[in-house]
């Protein structure tokens, strides 16, 4: 009688590993800096949106720029207008629960807050909404 | 299923203030996903004819649901009538299975070919 050759356990175990890609991350990359004039390098902060999101969580995808408004109430609800990038990112529950993923998440915002010059950076994660404004320290 | 998350966990991690719920993923904002997606990758072809995906070079027969036809031809014509590419249905079908297809796990690919387990009672 031929036997069955079983999957080696270690197999069945990486590929469950990843857990369902079902969580939605969204980024939202600004154009201008809190003035609302001053343009900021979107390029370079959509390249290394993506290059984080593709390290920390797999990968993720840039749409076309967008219309947005975002209205500063620190600076007496002035509107500012600008032509954001959005980019979106499928994740597991898993990874966007990890200390280390969030840290580099969070990490990348705040960089991009402080160096973009920016009253808050954006972000959508499963149905909710998260604002980081406190940029830290250089 | 619904993904519990502990959105507390997340914030405290990321340094951000929960700002509250939002619907991202359908409706109209689902729908301008869609549009942005079609206009960014679709192309004429260098030989002309309609716009399509140049990555696009399999082609299969697609057994459908009368219902399912309809549909897609229905939310076909509204990408049209909003300006968006000269989409037809089945466009519309290879774009959504493109997209879920990205958005399957291992696990989930793992889920559909494992074997139902028999009652033993």
């Amino acid at each position: 009688m031929v036997k069955k050759r079983r999957k080696p356990a270690g197999t069945r175990q990486r590929a469950l590993s990843g857990g369902r890609k079902r969580v939605l991350v969204v980024l939202f990359v600004p154009s201008v800096e809190r003035d609302g004039t001053t343009p900021i390098d979107q390029a370079r902060w959509v390249d290394a949106a993506l290059e984080m999101f593709g390290r920390v969580f797999g990968g993720a995808t840039a749409y076309p720029k967008a219309k947005g408004v975002w209205r500063d109430d620190e600076r007496g609800g002035v509107l500012v207008k600008d032509e954001p990038v959005v980019v979106h990112c499928y994740t597991t529950p898993a990874d966007i629960q990890d200390d280390r993923s969030l840290a580099d998440l969070g990490g990348f915002c705040r960089k991009m807050g402080r160096e973009a010059r920016q009253g808050e950076i954006g972000l959508v994660v499963g149905d909710e909404y998260f604002a980081i404004r406190d940029f830290g320290e250089e | 299923m619904k993904t519990q998350l502990n959105m507390d966990k997340i914030a405290k991690g990321l340094g951000a203030e929960r700002q509250g719920k939002v619907a991202a993923t359908g409706g109209y904002f689902g729908a301008m996903q869609l549009l942005a997606d079609i206009e960014a990758r679709f192309r004429v072809p260098s030989g002309g004819g309609r716009p399509t995906d140049p990555a696009w070079t399999e082609r299969r027969l697609l057994p459908l649901a009368p219902r399912t036809l309809k549909k897609l031809e229905e939310i076909a014509a509204k990408v049209r009538q909003h300006g968006g590419a000269n989409l037809e249905p089945m466009q519309l079908a290879a774009l959504l299975i493109e997209k879920t297809t990205e958005k399957l796990s291992e696990e989930d690919a793992e889920d559909l070919v494992r074997p139902k387990r028999r009652a033993s009672r």
